[in-house]
């Protein structure tokens, strides 16, 4: 690749990207104050783990995107062979195994690399049956590939990120070509067995594969109150976020001063609930920008996708743009109340090494049909 | 290709357009949690790490009329423990043993409740003053105290049923204390400190003082020296007479203030919990009996109100009468003959009254009960008054009307006697018996006050007055002799009612003893009522065992009150004879009035109190017969013989132990702050007479 491709970079998704990053390890600072007793430990982490992640990112620009699509069943065979060896040697935390660590390096979780890889394998498996995507006969293959990975994730087992794969396959499936009225319809069937199975479990004890904690876990965030202990059971993280962020007000309480992070009120506030310590600390201002920021990123990743050289390239960068999405909903959603609480990371700005190198991979992926864009070709 | 390059653009707009929707949400469920619940959600933070401990607030002192106290508040230190913070300092087992062999406490208790799964527990409330410095010294993690505040009750068992008692947390459970809790109780205060998550104190963060507001004070219309004249004549006849319960009420018949309210058995305040709970039952206002022949000025008022009767109508008693089927006898069945109706009254005569009461009829006979208060609450600023039960008025027959003529088969309250007694004494109205004359708060503004208050007229003036002609003669003549008081008018009534069984009918020999009546009969400054329940012994007639404290109360409080006694006819004439003045320092009031008064001499009272400490001229002198001797009370007893006392050394005694003390010496206590006493004026070692004020200053311990 020729070095002047590279003034082809989409500038203002990179600064964007940046600044999100930045406005991360600022936030991130404060939610980590007292955590270990090194005051920096954690930022210092986050900060090797972002290093990583931009030479990696770096590295796949330089890297011919198409070439991918040679290795594509490679790519998810070793995909489902990292998700396999996770349910063999993951490392169990909180009931649920989701990292592996190989001799001697950090610990590793697999689901944040495979999401990329599996984005990468589908499109080239949906590129091929392009033509085949007019029936509910057509789709079901398409169906069968995405649901092993999301069967093994399940078993670890991962809601939050089962969804994210969902959520990847319904809008690469759109993209790719897949009949509309099929596709809502299936989501309007798929939403309304979902319904008539939580209608039929609660009104008729009917079986579900969940336990009645997990499912009460994903309920109450509509009633956090309600969760059989006056709010100091299972509704207690969205009560202490909602509490955080309501509190925090136009301009928030200061880096270092919100009283729901410093004093522990808050669970998991360096990773899953990072955005109600924005809330609380920045306030309205620092919670809105931040949303503001994600959306010039997508809205440019939108762009690089349009002028994309081929479908391929599209639909890569709209996969990963639906995995961010997802996330970012789902992860400020269940911070402000309006989203179940499952443990997935806000997008280079949660803390986690796995999260921050993958999600920088993707950037490095866009980037690389960035420059191979259109506006080189023509 | 193109169509399909085409299609894909379109639905990545398409899916831009659903994203951008999307962050429009979420920015404006933001919004929402921000700023529409954010008042809301901020006061959740506050509430997350603020921990309070409460900060109890003095209660008011309760005044008597005259500004002597009966009942203060003072201080003590409560001891607490943060157990989150006991925990962290891995000291568990130690802190258990060194405050169990501080507060001789159970040390496997202590250590249950300071490891327990809370964020504040009490350790022990009102420690003494030694035990909480000791504490203070050690400075265990996670163990503070705060002050709080208990009543102490200067006189002790005096008027212990008006004071009523108040519990550990600061709230009046019974008596005036309950009634006015909102105003004596003050409002509470706080120390806020600030926790995180895991309970645990921030060092250095905020910390907020909210100062205890002090309860205001109370003036009652009690009058100290009466209150205690009632309760010592209650006393004697109590102890003689070995009675089940008793009771005493003095009112002033024209405003409804209580004077004094006593009732037996009685119990002390401070130590509540060393008498049976039964004790503290109200006989004056929260029992009901049946009244028996006090009842019999209710029938009579209305008969005369009524004019079915005059003073002088005739009425034959042939010791019984038959009312339907049954006959209702005098006292013995004795036959009274031909009488007037005043005669009547004098001699209780049931035949009398039922003849009267069956002439008056039964809706009459209600409306005026019911006009006397009978059956309703007299309203009285105490807790749990009684209502008193009536015969139901639908249901009455002719023998119900006899009955109650006569004073039986309606259950009533001695407030209510006293207050249906004082329509007679006043002229006709109905007053509202209170006990507060007024609350104060701390500055000394008065911020309630009750002033007296007419219900209603229940008969005429003319009416009341002759009523209470024919009251006069009762005592003058009739059954109520033994409360003639020499040089006063005395109208009164007895009454021995039977007592009902609880299975039914009426007991054949426990009986109510009462007297009811007022002084002076012209005049009337005082009503009273004696009400003993079940006395031992004969006679157990109210004129025999009622009869004589009413007198004994009505006299000491009506020379006490300085209300002018009748010159007495065959006095003037010795009274250029010379006698000695006895001595009477150190007698109580009503012993030195009945010595001097025996010695033909007039006596003048200052001050208030029970106890004479001082008198002029001195004993031994020689003065004329019918001269004043001035004597000065002391409202404590003095337990020297002599009227002079030593300071004591009041130096580190905490404000209960210094009450009890200078109480002991009959000296009066003028506390300053809290804590323990640390100076005082004057100093210890001086002599000085009882009954003066003694300064002293206390301060907390520590500070």
């Amino acid at each position: 690749m020729e070095l002047k491709r590279l003034k082809l970079v989409d500038k203002s998704f990179v600064i964007i990207l940046l600044l999100i990053i930045g406005f991360g390890l600022v936030i991130l600072d404060s939610a980590t104050n007292g955590l270990s007793s090194d005051p920096d430990y954690y930022i210092k982490k986050q900060l090797m783990n972002m290093m990583i992640g931009l030479i990696l990112a770096v590295m796949v620009i330089f890297f011919d995107y198409t070439q991918f699509r040679r290795y594509s069943n490679i790519i998810y065979i070793v995909s489902l062979l990292l998700l396999l060896s996770v349910l063999f040697f993951g490392e169990e935390a909180k009931g649920s195994a989701r990292a592996i660590s190989l001799a001697g390096l950090p610990s590793i979780q697999p689901a944040e690399f495979v999401k990329v890889f599996i984005i990468l394998a589908f499109a080239d498996f949906l590129i091929k049956r392009q033509d085949r995507l007019k029936t509910f006969q057509q789709l079901i293959p398409c169906f069968i590939y995405m649901g092993l990975p999301v069967i093994l994730i399940l078993l670890q087992p991962d809601l939050g990120t089962a969804l994210v794969f969902v959520a990847i396959t319904i809008i690469m499936l759109y993209i790719a070509g897949a009949d509309a009225k099929l596709l809502t319809r299936l989501i309007a069937l798929g939403v309304l067995i979902i319904a008539l199975m939580l209608f039929l479990h609660f009104q008729f004890g009917m079986w579900l594969p969940l336990e009645d904690y997990q499912l009460k876990r994903l309920t109450v965030f509509v009633n956090p109150y309600e969760d059989g202990q006056g709010g100091r059971g299972l509704g207690w993280n969205t009560i202490q976020s909602l509490v955080a962020i309501g509190s925090g007000g136009l301009s928030g309480k200061g880096l270092f001063a919100g009283t729901q992070v410093q004093l522990n009120f808050l669970p998991e506030h360096h990773t899953d609930f990072i955005y109600a310590v924005i809330g609380e600390e920045l306030g309205f201002i620092g919670g809105a920008l931040l949303i503001i920021c994600y959306g010039i990123l997508l809205a440019r990743a939108v762009y690089i996708s349009f002028h994309a050289r081929d479908l391929y390239g599209s639909l890569i960068i709209m996969g990963i743009l639906a995995m961010w999405l997802f996330h970012i909903f789902e992860n400020i959603g269940m911070s402000i109340g309006l989203m179940p609480i499952t443990g997935i990371p806000l997008p280079f700005v949660s803390y986690g090494g796995s999260a921050m190198m993958a999600n920088l991979i993707a950037v490095g992926i866009i980037l690389s049909i960035n420059v191979r864009g259109k506006g080189l070709i023509f | 290709m193109q169509t399909t390059r085409l299609l894909i653009r379109k639905r990545i707009a398409t899916l831009f357009f659903l994203f951008i929707i999307g962050f429009f949400v979420l920015s404006g469920r933001l919004v929402w949690v921000q700023f529409v619940k954010g008042a809301e959600l901020t006061e959740k933070a506050i509430q997350n790490r603020m921990r309070d401990i409460p900060v109890e607030s003095k209660r008011g002192i309760i005044y008597d009329r005259n500004g002597n106290e009966l009942a203060i508040s003072i201080s003590a230190d409560s001891i607490y423990v943060i157990p989150a913070e006991v925990k962290r300092s891995g000291k568990a087992k130690e802190i258990a043993a060194k405050l169990a062999n501080i507060l001789e406490a159970d040390e496997e208790d202590i250590y249950k409740r300071i490891t327990r799964n809370s964020s504040f527990e009490w350790i022990k409330r009102q420690v003494e003053p030694e035990k909480s410095q000791k504490i203070r010294e050690l400075d265990l993690p996670g163990v503070g105290m705060t002050e709080e505040s208990r009543r102490y009750y200067p006189k002790g068992t005096l008027a212990s049923h008006i004071l009523g008692i108040s519990g550990i947390d600061n709230t009046g459970l019974e008596g005036i204390d309950q009634y006015y809790n909102d105003l004596v109780g003050g409002t509470k205060g706080r120390i806020i400190i600030e926790h995180d998550a895991a309970n645990r104190p921030i060092p250095e963060a905020t910390h907020k003082y909210i100062a205890p507001v002090d309860g205001a004070n109370l003036i009652l219309t009690i009058d100290e020296t009466i209150q205690y004249i009632a309760e010592r004549e209650l006393d004697k006849m109590f102890k003689e007479r070995n009675a089940k319960s008793a009771a005493a009420i003095v009112m002033d018949p024209a405003t409804g203030e209580i004077l004094a309210m006593a009732s037996r058995p009685t119990f002390d305040p401070n130590h509540y919990n060393d008498y049976p709970a039964s004790n503290r039952r109200n006989f004056a206002i929260n029992d009901v009996y049946e009244p028996g022949s006090t009842m019999k000025i209710t029938t009579a008022s209305m008969a005369l109100e009524e004019k079915v009767i005059t003073p002088e109508s005739h009425l034959f008693c042939p010791g019984q009468v038959k009312v339907g089927k049954e006959s209702i006898g005098c006292s013995g069945d004795k036959a009274h003959g031909d009488q007037t109706f005043t005669k009547v009254v004098e001699n209780s005569c049931n035949v009398g009254f039922v003849k009267v009461g069956l002439e008056v009829g039964v809706d009459t006979y209600f409306k005026y009960i019911n006009s006397f208060g009978f059956g309703q609450k007299t309203g009285i600023d105490l807790p749990g008054e009684a209502t008193g039960i009536l015969v139901n008025q639908k249901n009455a027959k002719q023998i119900d009307l006899a009955t109650m003529s006569m004073g039986q088969a309606n259950a009533v309250t001695p407030i209510q006697l006293v207050t249906a007694v004082s329509v007679i004494a006043n002229g006709g109205n109905l007053v509202k018996p209170h006990m507060v004359k007024q609350v104060i708060d701390n500055e000394g503004i008065v911020i309630k006050k009750n002033e007296p208050q007419i219900v209603r007229r229940v008969i005429s003036e003319e009416t009341a007055k002759t009523l209470a002609g024919i009251l006069e003669g009762v005592v003058s003549n009739g059954t109520g002799k033994n409360a003639y008081i020499e040089g006063y008018k005395v109208a009164g009534k007895t009454g021995t009612a039977q007592k009902v069984a609880p299975t039914g009918g009426y007991m054949a020999s426990e009986y109510v003893a009462s007297f009811l009546g007022f002084a002076p009969a012209d005049n009337p400054k005082l009503a009273c009522i004696v009400v003993v329940d079940a006395p031992q012994g004969y006679p157990y007639y109210g004129g025999w065992v009622a009869a004589p404290p009413f007198r004994e109360i009505l006299k000491d409080s009506l020379r006490y009150l300085e209300v002018p006694a009748h010159e007495l006819k065959d006095q003037t004439k010795d009274s250029i004879e010379q006698v000695l003045v006895p001595d009477v320092v150190n007698l109580p009031l009503a012993e030195a009035i009945s010595t001097i008064n025996n010695r033909g001499l007039n006596v003048k009272v200052s001050g208030t109190g029970n106890i004479v400490w001082q008198q002029t001229p001195k004993p031994q002198t020689k003065i004329n017969r019918g001269s004043q001797v001035i004597i000065s009370l002391s409202p404590f007893a003095a337990g020297e013989q002599n009227s002079e006392v030593t300071v004591p050394d009041l130096q580190g005694k905490s404000m209960k132990e210094v009450a009890k003390i200078l109480s002991d010496l009959g000296l009066h206590l003028l506390p300053e702050g809290y804590g323990l006493a640390y100076e005082q004026t004057p100093e210890a070692g001086k002599v000085i007479t009882s009954g003066s004020s003694i300064k002293v200053k206390f301060q907390p311990v520590g500070e």
